[in-house]
């Protein structure tokens, strides 16, 4: 799915800012998979030259990290988080519905209490004023994105209950209707 | 009461045999229990220090070299040729240190931790693919090390390429020669296997691995004095075990080595050998008072006055043998 | 505790939750009970994210980076079109060169995750259009993934090495055995699939086919120069020799085929990043939740009840190996080996086993334990990269569980299977 097609199933200025964020999220993905690649390959040239990047693997560290909290928020939004849907398939339309409520809601709360915990720890870790041994900034700078993607995580499953709660289709996101899309060409 | 105890090595390891000691002692002497949990249980090096911090375990063991992100001053025990390679010197430095006893604790205590010991492991030796006797030889040699600035800026100083590696991949990387050489007491060479892929052991006496057990501060001061004296004597029994425990290992493990691969070539440089490195250490002194945080200076100043006095105490008891 | 955490999280799962949400719920219920309360969520956290650094992980989205690209493009294409000029006409000929690939890559990567997405991505298409059956394909993917973590390198026998103190090279050489037998197994099993199935052959390939069939593939045979090549030449380590595939992906694919944009290879970063970030946070739930059950001692508590010291040679075998087994299905398989293995050590010392025996049988389970329901790793990243429901990525499992267990099973009473390269390479 190209970004520039993707249309948030919300209505007017939330829409503008559901879109923007996706924006925000798809360009944090593909650059943080470019950088990921570049900064191994610059670490394998730079060994071969006898220079070794010593601070290629906290880079890396970090730029997992971004992916992760950045792609979180971004599978809850295209509804592609991995879960076990044989017995939900299985049962009737009103209890998918009701069942699909409950999931997104409790999911939301979820990530909301992590997004509490995640800043605690953020702060935690601010504190202690801990340093990263190679590159030598503080560990903190790397993991902000673990309260963000968690904080953005809540809100996609919470605008995703309430969008169930008003419309009459089950929606495993606020704009992916239920059921696998079988396309093997489809692009996320 | 249980209390946990997280540390950096295997079980039977130096870390494991020291937090082995301590369990037996406090649960002879008192009703706790001590729960251990060796390497990898309960996450990395890092994250079971933040426990200690939080006070999910109560005790943890961590060398200064992974403590220097949090505490700059204690990279001072990466300094080469700062620690004697005289045995009776180095456990009277460890004994008495004035820095270890006074100087260091508070810099913990800023952390939330009560700093209960220092002991040594084992003095550090390299084990590399071709034969070291100068630091020509280390030339282009791709030089495993942890990553920490000090220990890049030694290796550099040696002239070898230092290349920092996950600990997961350096078996493999020596075995397939995208490294050549690694350093690392003679029990963890052992105990790793890395003389599986490598030829040669060199002990150029640099440095002897240090490592540092620690309480949470917050459960150490709530402690009775009665616990906390069940804790102290422990922590001094445990001390003396394992001095007495690694009288020898360092010759033990190599035997083991020798026998587990007769054609490993194992080299103890000469002082002549080793003046060349040593003439490196000045720099990366240099470069400890610049990275290692506001008691860089004292902390060297202290630990060398402790050294001369641990030296002079192991040379009048030898002149007392006479 | 053990209880309500396993029961919370088997409903949450079969309720159709995210699956991040019942690893979660584990880990939280655990860390509400061991602290009594909600002060050391924080520490869960840490956990999520200590899950997700270590830098081996990293070859994880390289690979699935390079894999994408070549896909999309014509380096994969021209690759299975040589394999297929030359197995093509036998029966289930493109499952057993498949089943092959994966061994191969495994060999090198050390992953089996990397392995499933390297190997399967490009794969699974072809075969689907050969006329396999989607199950048995995501089966045979996921399981041949398996075969990574016995062929060397494997980093799960080297931490095993490490804990247990047993030569790592005499590890390493244990492992090819059994992983050759499993090869053996899955190869027959896909041929008289195949036949059963009535999966049809294409005609055979002249030799003159073959020759263009090569001649086209020249510029994709640099993949596995520079994967084999590059680590046995000691230029790479496994995760740089995936970036440096992405490198000669890009190279092949924009500059000599001239077949994707830069538009297309933003969307496939964004594409690998998105399957990244949904196996990620459950590689860091999992890590989190793994540290409960290592905070709270459960291994040590269930096996002190049962009396493993007075069982005799086979049966400390087999509880050995369904102890790993049945932990591999929930837990991280490294964090299984370093909880259980110290734990095993004094009886396995005692009945006087042969250690490289003894991690041999672990390293199977813990990756048959990675290919089983409900939280085998492979899994995930199989959905997350091939988008298809779980209950069709396990559905067509059991045949190959069954396999790889009999080869445990073989294992334990001839043990020769995986000691005999060893006592030839170390003449004992
Ligand atoms: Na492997
Ligand atoms: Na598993």
């Amino acid at each position: 799915m190209d970004d520039s097609e993707y249309v948030s199933g919300l209505p007017g200025f939330l829409g503008v800012i559901d879109v923007a964020i996706a924006r925000i999220e798809a360009v944090l993905l593909a650059l943080g998979v470019l950088l990921m690649a570049a900064n191994t390959v610059a670490n394998v040239v730079g060994r071969i030259a006898g220079h070794t990047i010593y601070f290629s693997e906290e880079l890396n560290q970090a730029l997992i990290i971004l992916i992760t909290f950045a792609g979180i928020s971004y599978a809850a939004r295209h509804g592609r988080h991995i879960r076990m849907s044989a017995f939900f398939d299985a049962m009737p339309f009103r209890s998918r519905k009701l069942m699909m409520i409950l999931i997104a809601a409790v999911t939301s709360a979820t990530m909301f209490l992590l997004t509490w915990y995640s800043l605690a720890y953020l702060l935690e870790q601010a504190g202690r004023g801990r340093l990263l041994p190679a590159l030598r900034i503080p560990q903190w700078w790397i993991i902000v994105w673990a309260p963000l993607g968690f904080f953005l995580t809540g809100i996609q499953y919470g605008l995703t209950t309430v969008k169930n709660m008003l419309d009459k289709d089950i929606w495993l996101s606020t704009s992916t209707l239920e059921g696998y899309d079988d396309s093997a060409e489809e692009e996320v | 009461e249980t209390w946990r105890y997280a540390f950096e090595e295997a079980l039977d390891e130096v870390q494991g045999k020291f937090a082995q000691k301590f369990k037996a002692e406090v649960e002879a002497n008192s009703d706790n229990e001590v729960q251990l949990f060796p390497f990898g249980t309960l996450g990395e090096s890092v994250d079971i220090m933040e426990q200690a911090q939080s006070g999910i375990l109560q005790f943890v063991d961590q060398s200064p070299g992974f403590t220097g992100a949090l505490i700059p001053e204690a990279q001072v025990f990466f300094v080469p040729y700062l620690l004697p390679q005289d045995q009776d010197q180095l456990f009277s430095f460890f004994r008495n240190s004035k820095a270890v006893k006074e100087l260091f604790p508070p810099l913990y205590a800023e952390q939330g931790l009560e700093l209960l010991t220092m002991f040594p492991e084992g003095e550090v030796m390299m084990t590399t693919t071709e034969p070291v006797r100068a630091p020509a030889d280390l030339n282009e040699v791709k030089f495993r090390v942890m990553t920490n600035p000090l220990i890049v800026e030694s290796y550099q100083a040696f002239g070898a390429t230092p290349t920092p590696l996950p600990w997961g991949q350096v078996y493999g990387a020596l075995q397939t020669g995208m490294i050549q050489g690694q350093e690392n007491p003679a029990f963890f060479i052992e105990s790793t296997k890395m003389y599986e892929v490598t030829d040669y052991i060199t002990r150029p006496g640099h440095n002897n691995f240090t490592t540092a057990v620690m309480a949470n501060k917050d459960f150490y001061d709530a402690l009775s004095d009665e616990d906390k004296q069940v804790v102290q004597n422990a922590i001094a029994v445990a001390f003396d075990y394992i001095l007495e425990y690694q009288d020898g290992l360092t010759e033990e493990s190599l035997a083991k080595i020798r026998e587990a691969k007769p054609a490993m070539t194992i080299t103890t440089l000469t002082e002549e050998e080793r003046a060349p490195f040593r003439e490196t250490a000045a720099a990366v002194e240099q470069k400890y008072l610049e990275i290692g945080g506001a008691q860089a200076q004292a902390i060297l100043d202290q630990m060398k006055a402790d050294l001369q006095a641990a030296s002079e105490s192991a040379q009048a008891e030898a002149a007392a043998a006479n | 505790m053990t209880l309500a955490i396993f029961g919370t999280m088997t409903v949450l799962l079969l309720l159709g939750f995210p699956m991040m949400i019942p690893l979660i719920a584990g880990s939280l219920i655990g860390f509400v009970a061991l602290f009594g309360g909600f002060g050391q969520l924080d520490t869960m956290v840490q956990q999520i994210l200590a899950g997700i650094r270590p830098a081996s992980l990293i070859a994880v989205p390289m690979f699935i980076f390079a894999a994408d690209i070549m896909t999309r493009g014509q380096s994969a294409t021209r690759l299975i079109d040589l394999v297929m000029a030359f197995v093509g006409h036998f029966k289930g000929g493109l499952a057993i060169a498949t089943a092959g690939a994966c061994t191969m890559f495994g060999a090198v990567s050390g992953s089996t995750q990397a392995t499933v997405v390297a190997v399967g991505g490009p794969l699974r298409p072809r075969m689907l259009k050969s006329g396999y059956n989607d199950s048995f394909v995501l089966a045979l993917i996921v399981n041949a993934s398996d075969i990574a973590f016995l062929i060397p390198p494997s980093i799960g026998m080297i931490i095993y090495g490490v804990v247990s103190g047993t030569s790592i090279s005499e590890l390493f050489i244990a492992g090819i055995g059994p992983g050759l037998l499993i090869l053996l197994l899955f190869s027959i099993y896909s041929h008289v699939y195949a036949r059963r199935n009535g999966v049809p052959v294409e005609p055979k390939s002249t030799w003159a086919e073959r020759g263009t069939a090569l001649r086209r593939a020249l510029w994709p045979l640099g993949f596995p120069v520079i994967i084999i090549g590059g680590i046995y030449g000691g230029f790479f380590s496994p995760t740089e020799a995936a970036a440096a595939c992405v490198l000669y992906a890009l190279f092949l694919e924009m500059a000599v085929f001239r077949e994707m944009s830069l538009k297309q290879l933003y969307a496939t970063a964004k594409s690998t990043g998105l399957i990244t970030a949904v196996v990620f946070i459950l590689v860091g739930a999992g890590a989190a939740f793994s540290y409960v059950i290592s905070f709270a001692q459960i291994p040590q508590q269930v096996l002190a009840g049962i009396g493993i010291d007075q069982m005799g040679q086979y049966g400390v075998l087999f509880t050995i190996s369904i102890a790993f087994f049945v932990g591999c299905m929930f837990v991280d398989p490294i964090v299984v080996i370093l909880i259980l293995v110290p734990i095993f050590a004094p009886v396995v010392a005692d009945i006087g086993l042969d250690p490289v025996l003894v991690g041999t049988i672990i390293t199977l389970q813990v990756a048959i334990g990675s290919a089983t329901p409900p939280f085998g790793c492979d899994i995930f990243t199989a959905i997350a990269v091939f988008k298809r429901p779980y209950s069709e990525v396990v559905r067509g499992t059991p045949p190959f569980i069954l396999m790889l267990l009999s080869v445990a099973v073989a294992l334990i009473f001839f043990p020769q299977i995986a000691l005999f390269l060893r006592d030839m390479a170390f003449a004992k």
